[in-house]
């Protein structure tokens, strides 16, 4: 059958309102492309123009198709957020529990100039780090109780809720991980240079690292449903 | 009505087999006689919704038109899924038929 070109500029549009994600809108575009080519084959009594026509009224309206794969993955990704902020967390507090293990393995101790600053800085450190895991918990555990959505409006209150949870045990995140950085620093000046700093400075920077990594993520996740909501409004 | 209901009408199209998605929306309409003539591109959501819950797995091959076509099959975690939507269903519709029951006009002799 001679193409006219429609069914392609369907497929590219359907695929331009999941611009958000790039691989789901190029798996979508080859699917619903070979999906309207089989259809207007089945259509072969009319002309070409015609059939195309025909198998592209029959499969929908591409605004709602994109609006429901739209929803499908951005819960997807979302789940996996939720998932990622609990390891961070769990990954952060194995590298604090390792560097205060060395710290009581090698016994050292905090000047005493310094424990007064100490003792306020952890004060913040395991309150931030506290709420980092109960708000992380309960982000995760309200992402992934709710069923896949099928509508993508209905999922933008969802969205919201989600992304509130997941960047407020972020940013308790970071705090927690800045009152380390600072605990880490009290407790290694004054004292001269060794190997022994390895330990407390290689767990500082996988703490680090983990936020560094949490915070990609969540932004990730934050402007893909911001380009998804925008792409789907026109 | 008919949405809410369409993972489970798409799984149990897929139980004869694998298909791609317009082998499943064929199989649909087969089966119900023509009585579910849904906007054929609804079922590519319901099956990435599938995919997603581990419930369908998906591949791409090459159809004999030349085109890349990705197919559908069932996972082994699905029985259950179909069995609990299947239960839910049949709930569903005793309760219609309860509520129904004996509102049928007779017809004048």
């Amino acid at each position: 059958m001679q193409e006219t070109g429609m069914i392609s500029a369907y497929a590219e549009l359907l695929a331009a309102k999941l611009g958000f994600d790039r691989s789901l809108s190029q798996r979508v575009r080859e699917e619903v492309e070979d999906h309207l080519r089989e259809a207007a084959e089945a259509n072969a009594g009319c002309d070409a123009r015609e059939a195309e026509r025909r198998a592209i009224v029959e499969f929908g309206d591409a605004h709602a198709i994109a609006a429901e794969l739209a929803a499908a993955s951005l819960a997807q990704e979302t789940r996996k957020a939720g998932l990622a902020v609990i390891l961070i967390i769990v990954g952060v507090f194995m590298a604090m529990k390792a560097r205060i293990a060395w710290y009581a393995a090698t016994q050292w101790a905090l000047n005493d100039d310094v424990k007064e600053i100490s003792a306020i800085v952890g004060s913040i450190d395991v309150y931030a780090f506290w709420v980092a895991v109960i708000v992380g918990i309960a982000g995760w555990a309200y992402i992934s109780s709710r069923p896949i959505p099928t509508a993508f409006d209905p999922f933008r209150q969802q969205l919201r809720r989600f992304r509130l949870l997941s960047l407020a045990a972020t940013a308790a995140l970071v705090i927690s991980v800045i009152g380390d950085g600072v605990l880490t620093a009290l407790r290694l000046l004054g004292t001269d240079f060794s190997a022994g700093f390895l330990i407390p400075l290689f767990s500082m920077a996988l703490e680090i690292g983990c936020a560094g990594f949490l915070i990609s993520h969540i932004r990730g996740v934050v402007l893909r449903a911001a380009c998804a909501g925008a792409q789907l409004k026109t | 009505m008919l949405k809410g209901h369409l993972d489970m009408i798409v799984l149990a199209a897929l139980a004869a087999g694998p298909a791609h998605g317009y082998a499943v929306i064929e199989a649909i309409r087969r089966k119900s006689g023509r009585a579910f003539d849904l906007p054929e591109g609804t079922i590519y959501p319901a099956l990435h919704r599938l995919e997603q819950a581990r419930l369908l797995a998906s591949r791409w091959v090459n159809a004999e038109s030349g085109r890349k076509r990705r197919i559908y099959t069932l996972t082994r975690s699905r029985h259950r899924a179909l069995a609990e939507r299947h239960a839910v269903w049949e709930q569903f519709s005793d309760a219609i038929g309860a509520l129904l029951e004996g509102t049928r006009c007779k017809k004048p002799a």
